[in-house]
């Protein structure tokens, strides 16, 4: 109740105090009180709490949620199902210094020791519920058991996701705009698609950086760089948020106000990470697999573009480049230099590298320039205003950028722009388009993850009903008229935009079915238009939320 | 004929000095009635009753208006995100989390706290296609696993069954269609499923050929073949059972809230047993019950013609709607007997007509002009297979249930079965159609009296019958009477009386002995499929289903609060189900009881479909009471103005004055106490309305 009061009286995120290392209480202080004094029941007593402060509507949402989830039990899932169940047999059948050296199956380990110590945790349980889960072996096992484990942990590990968000409501500015969107977050079709039917742990890593941000929230940076430190360790795609959390902890807890270092809070800092890191890496640095254990963390064999274009710059750019060569063969100018190889590269949309046939081609180094180069920009304006919310934009900004223009973007890294945007979405009508823009396009580039017509109405459905029951409520908060016709237009343009996913979809449902009735030579080349539409329509929207949020944060924060 | 007495009573009423009433009812409960309140619908003369109660209830609202104010503010749980919107302290709003948690919102299930949420943020005009969209995809989420005979060669299961109808009738000609092949899952429904399977299989056959091609796609099994079959059921029940459940709601409860209406809507589209049949374990239940539920409603806006023919078309789709057509051939009988010599012969006349002409159109190709008389034999027999046994698999009825003690068919000849098991049905449904039949009766003598009275024949065929309310009732005994006595019972069949039933439970509030009883029998029903639906590997489904719609509804069997006997009985009820299976799942059966499960699960359900029978009797006598068909009509009228008739009401559950059901069994007839009765029973409808009408001087008399 205290809390609460001290909460609402502070209008500004960065002053909140640290009242986060307790459970948040709305119970009446009272009851709190008593169970302080009873020290024996205290942990019960703060379990029964807990519950008691898990309002019907959570419960409503997480069980509902839960049902839809272990109804896709049976659904499809990827390659990535049986990488995980590969993981399970390396970390429980071999000795720790074999881990990131079996190369029995092409799925090997290639994510951080905390992750392979997880996998190890979780197949303990596995042995005893079937012992044919953790067999080496065993490659492709796909029977009830080991779905059922494999779903059951995803769901259970989501948790972790669960719990953040709904500390995230516990002292909110506003309570009722983050109960909207802590649900946006915890139903996320982007979670639902790549963790609960397509199959990954998402859901976990995004629960570990919510609690970091949540953290920082509430004022205890040492423990959002601990937790953020942990999470590198889990999974090091979140490397891509790493600058932003750098500048902000450096500036924000290491430095005064006035600019001068705080060399306790830097030691106690450098300490926790350093120590999250010997705790993660200290086996194989002293078994000496440090290089090793690089090597297949940071495979850096593969091409610019992955099979399906993430719907980044790149992909506009292999759009344009296909135009230009067809252009160019069409009107044969002769002062393009065309590149033989590049002309029959991408069209395929086959995994290997992407050489443009007409743009200068693209190398690892330059995407790397381009990317730092951005976030450059960013951090400075994060260093000079290091709050919260200026902190969680420039988070997403990050994130953003490496998706951009990083160099072998997997579409499933939007999850890492449309997570902390959603956090923003409800600041003020600019912020709230640009999620929707970006949320709209982003949720629906993941749809080929989920190719088989089974999942394709479920996938729809679930992100039409998501979509519905976020948006709308949210856009009656924070709707502003524009104000003048070139915005007026723009909100016009916008809005014509997210009406075309409508019929981008029904090409990409229907052009199978026509391209299969009329069987001609030039069907199997058209193969990959749906796909290659459908990236390119992403991307046309998510580059112009990148540009929006930029000048957004740029400008406003 | 109601016209002129109704607004008589509206004058009357605007007479009474309002000083007398002290403790009027909040205006909640005018509005809260269960769905017999639907005996107002389409009768423009009886808007005004509704229209009286509506211009008194703020003179009634006044007293209460504070706390009853307070009240609802508290029972939204978005009453919070209100609160903080105006600015009030974190504090308070905090003690309204709690207030809200301690409060109603424990009462409700998730589906009225989501469609209060939806209104109050505003998307009222978002909730029913939300509702379309969201049941649709836990519909698509159950098919998504396994289906009856997946991978049980040679002869696999109902899904192959369906499957194969298509695929012999785009090949057949229509006369064959019931004839081929018998041995190998012979066409044995009525020929509406015939048509509906041929559109499907043409359809099928244009997308891939190989699905349905003749003999050689036996058995099948493919990923597209399976999703193509699971989306024909989908889109049978998206075209069928969903318009017909809106209109359900839109009839039968538009008295009602909006909210109410959603909430009643998401009750009948997630039905469990319905979805556990349908979309797991393969059939076309909902197209049966969408065209049952539509004559019902076509009933209730008293267009009886049209509710016949869909009543055909539901006896055409599947022979099961038969366990209906006592309720529906009585409601139609009583209600020519309502309507006078003159009107009831000529509605009668049509109504056969009408019946005769779409029963021959159904099965045209099979009568003479097109095929020789003997033609019509094959489907015929094909539809009633009385060569089959008593049961097959282990039912949860009578004859199954009894059978471990009175071994049936070693004792009995099967035609002695057939006999002895149609004459037990017939008495089980024998209460029904008499209570409807004797009520309809003495409507029409006293609709007779009065029009003779007051010679204000006014056009009475139009609007829906006052023995409508008695339909579901009766429908629920009739059904539930094939169910448990009639002869070969398939354990899905239970859909059928569970329909009736949970129409009833969609309208009643969530404490009401109607909405326990109903979530009870709609999940020992679940219950009682088990078996049928661990042989088709469907566990999971049938665990997140039942959980997931029982939260919806806000059914926790499990709540330690206002207990009674009758929840403790289906608090032991639930317990034993759970202990079952648990102990299923680890012991196995011994060796020499190799069915103990099945026979426990049967032994465990049947009492509790018995029970619900003999409850449909029972309240169809109160209903019928209430409707003014029982009893003299002088009778009745005292009963209205006794104190004391609230005490003697038959109420299993010893209902008192409070107990919302009792409100609604009679009516509103006696239900109300000492205190309310003069205005309460003006206010809560037809009845009341036309009992004043009859009885006015005694009513006026009493009122001034």
């Amino acid at each position: 109740m205290q809390r609460r009061s001290s909460v609402s009286s502070s209008n500004s995120t960065a002053k909140r105090t640290t009242f986060s290392e307790e459970p948040a209480r709305t119970e009446p202080v009272a009851d709190s009180e008593d169970s302080r004094k009873n020290a024996s029941l205290l942990k019960r007593a703060d379990i029964a709490e807990w519950f008691r402060d898990v309002t019907k509507a959570e419960w409503d949402i997480f069980l509902i949620s839960t049902c839809l989830k272990l109804l896709l039990f049976p659904a499809y899932h990827s390659t990535d199902f049986e990488v995980h169940r590969n993981w399970l047999a390396i970390t429980h059948s071999l000795p720790m210094s074999r881990w990131y050296y079996d190369t029995t199956s092409e799925w090997t380990l290639d994510y951080p020791p905390f992750f392979a110590y997880f996998e190890k945790l979780l197949s303990i349980p596995a042995s005893f519920l079937d012992p044919k889960i953790v067999e080496l072996t065993n490659l492709n096992y796909d029977a009830w058991s080991v779905v059922a484990y494999q779903r059951v942990t995803v769901i259970i590990t989501e948790l972790v996701l669960a719990l953040a968000l709904q500390r995230f409501i516990r002292g909110a500015v506003d309570p009722s705009v983050q109960r909207i969107i802590s649900a946006s977050l915890f139903l996320h079709p982007g979670f639902l698609i790549v963790d609960h039917i397509h199959f990954q742990y998402n859901g976990f890593m995004f629960g570990i950086l919510l609690w970091s941000i949540l953290m920082a929230r509430n004022g205890n940076k040492l423990a959002s760089g601990f937790l953020f430190a942990v999470l590198l360790n889990f999974k090091h795609i979140y490397m891509y948020l790493a600058p932003a959390y750098f500048i902000y902890l450096l500036r924000a807890f290491c430095l005064s106000p006035s600019g001068e270092l705080l060399p306790g809070r830097f030691l106690s800092l450098a300490n926790a990470v350093i120590l999250v890191f010997l705790a993660s890496l200290g086996p194989f640095l002293l078994m000496g697999q440090l290089p090793q254990l690089l090597s297949r963390l940071f495979p850096f064999t593969r091409g610019l573009n992955h099979a399906y274009w993430a719907p980044n710059f790149w992909a506009l750019a292999t759009a344009a480049d296909r135009v230009l060569l067809k252009a160019a063969q069409i009107f044969n100018i002769q002062s393009l230099q065309i590149n033989t190889p590049g002309v029959s590269s991408t069209s395929r949309g086959l995994v290997g590298d992407t050489i443009f046939a007409v743009i200068p081609n693209v190398k690892p180094v330059y995407t790397f320039i381009i990317t730092i180069a951005f976030q450059m920009i960013f951090l400075i304006k994060l260093w000079r205003a290091p709050t919260y919310k200026s902190f969680v934009a420039a988070l997403t900004l990050c994130g953003y950028t490496s998706f951009m223009f990083g160099w072998h973007v997997h579409e499933k890294a939007i999850l890492l722009v449309l997570v902390p945007l959603s956090l923003l979405a409800a600041e003020n009508n600019a912020l709230f388009r640009t999620f929707t823009i970006a949320s709209v396009s982003g949720v629906f580039s993941l749809f080929p993850l989920l190719f088989t017509p089974g999942e394709t109405f479920v996938k729809i459905a679930y992100s039409l009903c998501w979509a519905i029951l976020i948006v709308e409520p949210l856009s009656k908060r924070v709707y502003e008229f524009p104000t003048s016709l070139p915005w007026v237009i723009l909100d016009g343009l916008e809005r014509l935009y997210i009406a075309g996913f409508a019929a981008l979809q029904l090409f990409v449902t229907l052009f199978p079915i026509f391209a299969h009735s009329r069987i001609s030579p030039s069907a199997s080349t058209m193969e990959f238009l749906p796909l290659m539409l459908t990236s390119v329509y992403c991307a046309v929207g998510l580059v112009w939320a990148f540009v929006r949020l930029s000048v957004i944060y740029l400008r406003k924060f | 004929m109601v016209h002129s007495p109704a607004t008589g009573v509206r004058g009357k009423v605007s007479d009474i000095d309002h000083s007398d009433i002290v403790a009027p009812v909040p205006r909640r409960h005018l509005t809260l009635q269960r769905s017999e309140s639907q005996h107002w619908l389409g009768s423009p003369p009886l808007s005004p009753v509704s229209a009286v109660s509506r211009t008194l209830s703020p003179i009634s609202h006044v007293p209460l208006s504070p706390t009853h104010a307070r009240k609802r503010y508290s029972s939204m749980f978005s009453a919070i995100s209100e609160s903080e919107k105006s600015h009030l302290t974190a504090a308070l709003s905090s003690q309204s989390i709690s207030a809200a948690d301690q409060k109603t919102t424990e009462d409700v299930g998730m589906a009225r706290r989501w469609t209060r949420w939806m209104h109050k943020q505003g998307l009222k005009h978002r909730v029913l296609p939300l509702i379309v969209l969201f049941t649709a995809l836990f519909k698509w989420c159950i098919t998504l696993g396994s289906y009856s005979g997946q991978g049980t060669p040679p002869l696999f299961g109902d899904y192959e069954a369906q499957r194969h109808w298509m695929e012999l009738t785009i090949h057949l000609p229509v006369r064959e269609w019931y004839t081929y092949d018998l041995k190998y899952w012979g066409l044995d429904y009525p020929p509406l499923t015939a048509y509906i399977s041929w559109l499907c299989g043409v359809i099928g056959a244009r997308i891939d050929p190989s699905w349905f091609a003749l003999d050689s796609s036996r058995g099948i099994e493919n990923p597209t073949s399976k999703i193509y079959m699971r989306a024909t059921v989908l889109a049978c029940d998206t075209l069928v059972y969903i318009p017909a459940v809106l209109f359900f709601v839109q009839t039968w409860q538009r008295n009602r809230s909006s909210k109410t209406q959603q909430v009643a809507l998401l009750t009948l589209l997630l039905q469990p047993a319905l979805l556990l049949i349908d979309f797991g374990h393969f059939q076309y239940n909902s197209v049966m019950l969408g065209l049952t539920l539509v004559s019902l409603c076509c009933f209730a806006v008293g267009h009886d013609l049209l509710g016949a023919i869909a009543f055909v078309l539901s006896l055409g789709f599947k022979q099961m709607a038969l366990y209906y057509a006592p309720a529906i051939g009585t409601y139609l009988l009583a209600k020519c007997l309502t309507l006078g010599l003159r009107d009831g012969v000529q509605l009668f006349l049509q109504l056969a007509a009408v019946t005769v002409i779409s029963f021959a159109v159904l099965f045209l190709p099979w009568l003479p002009p097109i095929a020789p008389i003997s033609a019509i034999l094959d489907p015929i027999s094909r539809i009633f297979p009385f060569q089959r046994g008593l049961f097959e698999d282990k039912v949860a009825n009578f004859w199954c249930a009894s059978n471990i003690l009175v071994k049936w068919r070693v004792w009995m000849s099967a035609p002695a079965l057939v006999k002895l098991s149609a004459g037990i049905t017939i008495i089980g449904f024998l209460p029904a159609v008499v209570g409807m039949l004797y009520s309809g009766y003495r409507l029409g003598a006293s609709a007779e009296k009065s029009k003779q009275d007051s010679k204000a024949a006014s056009e009475p065929s139009f609007g829906p019958s006052p023995v409508l309310p008695l339909l579901p009732y009766a429908l629920l005994t009739s059904s539930m009477s094939f169910f448990l006595f009639s002869f070969q019972v398939h354990e899905k069949t239970i859909l059928v009386p569970l329909l009736p039933l949970t129409l009833l439970l969609s309208g009643a509030s969530n404490n009401s002995p109607t909405f326990k009883l109903g979530a009870l029998v709609n999940n020992v029903a679940a219950f009682s499929m088990w078996p049928l639906l661990k042989r088709d590997g469907l566990a999971l489904q049938y665990v997140v289903i039942l959980a997931l719609w029982n939260w919806m509804i806000g059914h926790n069997p499990f709540k330690l609060r206002h207990k009674s006997l009758v929840d403790y009985l289906s608090m032991a009820i639930y317990g034993i189900c759970i202990l079952l299976h648990i102990s299923e799942c680890l012991l196995p059966p011994p060796k020499r009881l190799p069915d103990i499960y099945p026979v426990l699960n049967v032994l465990l359900s049947t009492p509790v479909f018995g029970v619900t029978w003999l409850w449909s009797i029972k309240r169809s006598v109160e209903v019928s009471w209430g409707v003014g068909g029982l009893g003299s009509l002088s009778k009745a009228s005292s009963a209205v103005h006794s104190p004391g008739a609230n005490g003697h009401l038959p109420n299993g559950d010893g209902s008192t004055v409070a107990n919302p059901e009792g409100v609604t069994s009679s009516l509103g007839l006696s239900i109300v106490g000492e205190r309310l009765s003069g205005l309460r029973t003006r206010s809560l409808g037809y009845a009341q309305g036309k009992k004043s009408a009859l009885g006015s001087e005694s009513v006026g008399a009493e009122f001034n």
